[in-house]
């Protein structure tokens, strides 16, 4: 059969190949970006996140924001995204080890930054979740966190005088779905974009270190820190176990996904960046300063089951740091602050 | 013209041939319909979450919710040639609550004479994968999904039965959970517990926007004895774990065939 006698199949393979040929365009002549306003900072790898699904918009970004600071998302109002993500602290709940949601419950993790999420490809200390669009549903139901049903949730919105105007501004009809609400979030997310530290100034010949922050920077290679806090997120996105002592709260992490026994005591290598302000540390928060981290890698290490390799070099397990080290390292990482990011009104609720 | 304008008229071209010729246009099929029935049955009658009931290892047991995913539907004709129903309208939500979700029409199959089903009682790996563009209708976590999905671990719920029973832990106010999904992971292995079940039968005529209406009994007294114990008293609350395994493999085998009929 060929083409002649099928309209309907001619129809469709213009429109294809048309289609293509929009594409090629705009890939060749790159007039508009296909991700919509996200960019990728200079240094930056592609991010892991597929834009060409979800390209982020001036009115979806907007909408992700109101959402991300909007108490309907939980049970009883109270509670929104941004109570635990606070900006100043690069999304972190500020001074909480386990964060606290509705009725002032106690979660059992720290709550982690919110920052470059875009080229993350797990989430939660954990990696249970493995696409930031499935993400929000996990707090929203969390009966420590929100305690709302998502579907309720989208009821609400559906119902409620202000959004459905905004969902046909960012998305053409004033229909709320879950996918439209995951996806406007989402976009607010990816904007959280933190690429303009001291130390990436430094890197672009446009900031100087101190002599502190050089040696620091020499000594977090050296010393193999950037074993697993590596490249330019200060992440390479694995799980390991750092050596914390695991009878503290009893967290197996990634066990918990896996039931893998080489997963045992395990969590996400975190970024580092902005690591000044995301006090406590580590998944329960035990350390309140830096300080106290750098103490843990030089001496506090524990020979726990899968301890890391790159920890296991010295006879003594950890890394040999000296007090001095150890204080040019924390001077270092503190260049990774980005108060440009921490203070951007964008991204801020009013 | 530039080099890149040449590559693609040249792309374009190509993907205009390749779409008009590599497919041939199906012959015109008198198609029929495929009406299957999920009858939730324990000792052979209709599943009441009003009644109490005795299982084999003789708890007492209510209860209060019973879910689970069918997908990924396939038929076989005599022949052996099968015809699988489209991916995308090929997910269902059974909910003992719910009498309309139990009854599956398939339309469109073509005409033939069949002689097997096959079914997921979940949702396949790759959809457990997919974006959230792709998760609607049964699959749409914010509305017929609800209850049905992890989010922590994401993943679907495949099989959900909920009850009372004195068998139960006090503590746990006597309640019973089985939360059972799995699709083996993302980017690392993890629980796979997808299972799939063939029900064979005398062949059917499937014409003329006719067909069978095809019963399937589904025999809750026997989840908890049918290929490995299930003792209230021992695992009153199995959301994940190698036990969830064990719990897929008692219930795929309660799927089985009854009347076949024609319309
Ligand atoms: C009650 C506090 C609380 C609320 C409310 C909350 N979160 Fe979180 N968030 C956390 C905690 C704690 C974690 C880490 C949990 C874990 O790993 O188990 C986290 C982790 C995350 C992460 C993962 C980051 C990563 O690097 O993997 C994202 C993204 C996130 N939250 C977004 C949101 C969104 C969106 C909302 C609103 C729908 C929200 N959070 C509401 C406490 C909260
Ligand atoms: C073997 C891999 C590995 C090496 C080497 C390593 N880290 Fe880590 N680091 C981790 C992991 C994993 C965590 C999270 C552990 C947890 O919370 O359970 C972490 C957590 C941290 C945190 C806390 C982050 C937060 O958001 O709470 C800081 C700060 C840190 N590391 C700094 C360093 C420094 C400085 C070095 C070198 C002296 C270093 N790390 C070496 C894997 C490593």
């Amino acid at each position: 059969m060929t083409i002649k006698n099928n309209p309907k199949r001619l129809g469709v393979c213009l429109t294809i190949s048309f289609g293509i040929w929009l594409v090629s365009c705009t890939l060749a002549g790159k007039e508009t970006g296909p991700s919509g306003l996200f960019s990728v900072p200079e240094g930056f790898p592609e991010p892991v996140y597929n834009l060409a699904v979800n390209p982020v918009t001036e009115d979806g970004f907007q909408l992700g924001k109101k959402l991300f600071f909007d108490g309907r998302l939980s049970r009883d109002g109270t509670i929104s995204c941004g109570e635990c993500h606070n900006q100043a602290h690069s999304f972190t709940h500020h001074g909480h080890g386990f964060s606290h949601g509705i009725d002032g419950k106690e979660g059992f993790r720290n709550a982690q930054p919110i920052v470059n999420v875009a080229w993350q490809n797990s989430f939660f200390w954990d990696g249970g979740v493995f696409n930031l669009d499935l993400f929000a549903i996990a707090p929203i139901e969390n009966p420590v966190e929100m305690d709302e049903k998502f579907p309720n949730v989208i009821e609400k919105l559906k119902k409620s005088e202000d959004y459905p105007k905004l969902f046909k501004k960012a998305f053409g009809t004033e229909e709320v779905t879950s996918e439209r609400f995951l996806k406007a979030l989402s976009q607010y997310m990816l904007s959280l974009v933190s690429a303009n530290s001291r130390y990436d100034q430094y890197l672009a010949g446009k900031a100087r270190l101190t002599e502190t922050e050089m040696k620091g920077l020499a000594l977090f290679k050296e010393k193999g820190c950037n074993t697993c806090h590596s490249g330019i997120l200060f992440t390479d996105h694995s799980f390991r176990s750092n050596g914390l002592a695991a009878e503290y709260t009893g967290d197996l992490g990634r066990f918990r996904i896996t039931e893998n026994e080489s997963d045992k005591n395990k969590f996400k290598v975190p970024t580092l960046r902005n690591i000044e302000v995301t006090y406590p540390y580590m998944h329960d928060g035990r350390f309140r300063n830096l300080e106290g981290v750098l103490e843990h890698y030089a001496d506090g290490v524990q020979e726990v089951d899968n301890l890391d390799p790159a920890l296991k070099k010295n006879p003594k397990p950890g890394i040999a740091l000296t007090k001095e080290q150890q204080g040019q390292i924390i001077a270092f990482l503190k260049t990774l602050t980005d108060t440009e990011f921490l203070n951007n009104k964008r991204f801020s609720k009013f | 013209m530039s080099k890149s304008m040449k590559f693609q008229v040249l792309l374009c071209c190509s993907v205009f041939l390749f779409c008009g010729f590599s497919r041939y246009e199906k012959p015109k099929n008198t198609e029929g319909t495929v009406i299957l029935k999920f009858n939730n049955l324990f000792n052979k009658e209709a599943l009441d979450f009003e009644k109490a009931y005795t299982n084999a290892h003789g708890e007492k047991v209510k209860f209060t919710l019973l879910n689970y995913f069918i997908s990924n539907i396939k038929l076989t004709k005599e022949d052996g040639s099968t015809y699988a129903v489209p991916q995308d309208s090929s997910y269902f939500l059974v909910k003992q609550s719910d009498p309309a979700s139990k009854e599956i029409t398939l339309n469109h199959i073509p005409s033939g004479k069949y002689s097997a089903l096959t079914f997921t009682i979940g949702v396949d790996s790759l959809r457990n994968t997919m974006g959230i563009g792709s998760r609607t209708g049964a699959l749409d976590v914010g509305a017929t999904a609800k209850g049905m999905y992890w989010v922590w671990n994401s993943g679907y719920i495949f099989f959900k039965l909920e009850g009372t029973s004195p068998a139960a832990p006090e503590k746990q106010k006597n309640v019973f959970n089985y939360h059972i999904g799995g699709f083996g992971g993302y980017r690392s292995k993890t629980m796979n517990n997808i299972k799939t079940r063939t029900l064979a039968f005398k062949p059917v005529v499937v014409s003329n926007r006719k067909g069978p209406v095809i019963d399937i009994n589904v025999e809750i007294d026997h989840f908890f004895d049918q290929v490995n114990p299930i003792k209230i008293a021992e695992k009153s609350s199995v959301m994940w774990g190698e036990f969830s395994t064990k719990i897929s493999e008692n219930y795929v085998s309660i799927f089985n065939l009854g009347n076949v009929s024609s319309k």
